[in-house]
């Protein structure tokens, strides 16, 4: 599941175009993003707050069992670091 | 006047030229399976590495006429390589400006449950991703994927 500052229908545009079929969040007001303490102050176009990339694995229970926080915009983790990160929850 | 045949290449500078043209070119290892975590410094080192060599070949180029070429091409390509370094080393500081975020849920600690609209809409919350679609088991797990958006 993804989330941005991203409005709904430019995260469908997104999402269409590149065939994803999970959830996308619109987080337009910053609300979970600042409740999450990831607020990027002016990090987006013009000055505009928005996310910093980071990713959590949450289990049913609504704990987190993995997170990654990247220290530089262009290093994310790899689909594999994700996988078998998934792997371990039985 | 020197016969310029007789003249030596100058190595430094074509070296320089390759090494900053690979720095320029590495930036583009981010969209291929290079693993990412080392990419940033050598984004920054190479571009380094060639402009060393380039001011190598110049100051022979411009100590040495009689014997080294480049004087003229030699200069612009250090130029260009030092606008390379300088650009670099802005996106390298730039890149890594992230809030510390201290105040995210740490590994073991529950986060929040929340509410927002999906891409047609509807409201959904953290909860409802944990339900079971038609035909098919609970997810064991979700994985929150923030990102910065403005695709």
């Amino acid at each position: 599941m993804a989330i941005s500052v991203d409005a709904p229908e430019d995260s469908e545009h997104l999402r269409s175009k590149q065939g994803y079929t999970f959830t996308f969040l619109s987080d337009s007001k910053r609300e979970v993003i600042r409740r999450y303490d990831l607020l990027h102050k002016a990090g987006g176009p013009d000055e505009s707050d928005i996310a910093r990339p980071a990713e959590f694995l949450i289990d049913q229970s609504g704990t987190v069992r993995w997170e990654n926080f990247t220290e530089d915009i262009r290093v994310r983790p790899r689909a594999q670091q994700m996988l078998a990160a998934a792997r371990t929850i039985r | 006047m020197t016969d310029s045949n007789t003249k030596r290449a100058n190595s430094t500078l074509w070296i320089g030229l390759l090494v900053t043209v690979l720095a320029i070119a590495s930036n583009f290892l981010y969209f291929f399976k290079f693993p990412a975590a080392p990419l940033p410094w050598i984004n920054l080192t190479l571009p380094g590495i060639g402009l060393i060599f380039l001011l190598i070949g110049v100051v022979r180029a411009f100590s040495q006429p009689r014997i080294y070429r480049g004087k003229i091409w030699g200069s612009i390509a250090s130029v260009v390589a030092a606008l390379v370094v300088a650009g670099s080393a802005l996106f390298f500081v730039g890149a890594r400006k992230m809030p510390s975020s201290t105040g995210a849920p740490q590994v073991g600690q529950r986060v929040p449950d929340f509410m927002l609209l999906d891409s047609t809409g509807q409201s959904v919350t953290l909860t409802q991703l944990f339900a079971a679609s038609p035909g098919a088991p609970p997810p064991k797990a979700v994985l929150l994927v923030f990102y910065r958006g403005y695709w």
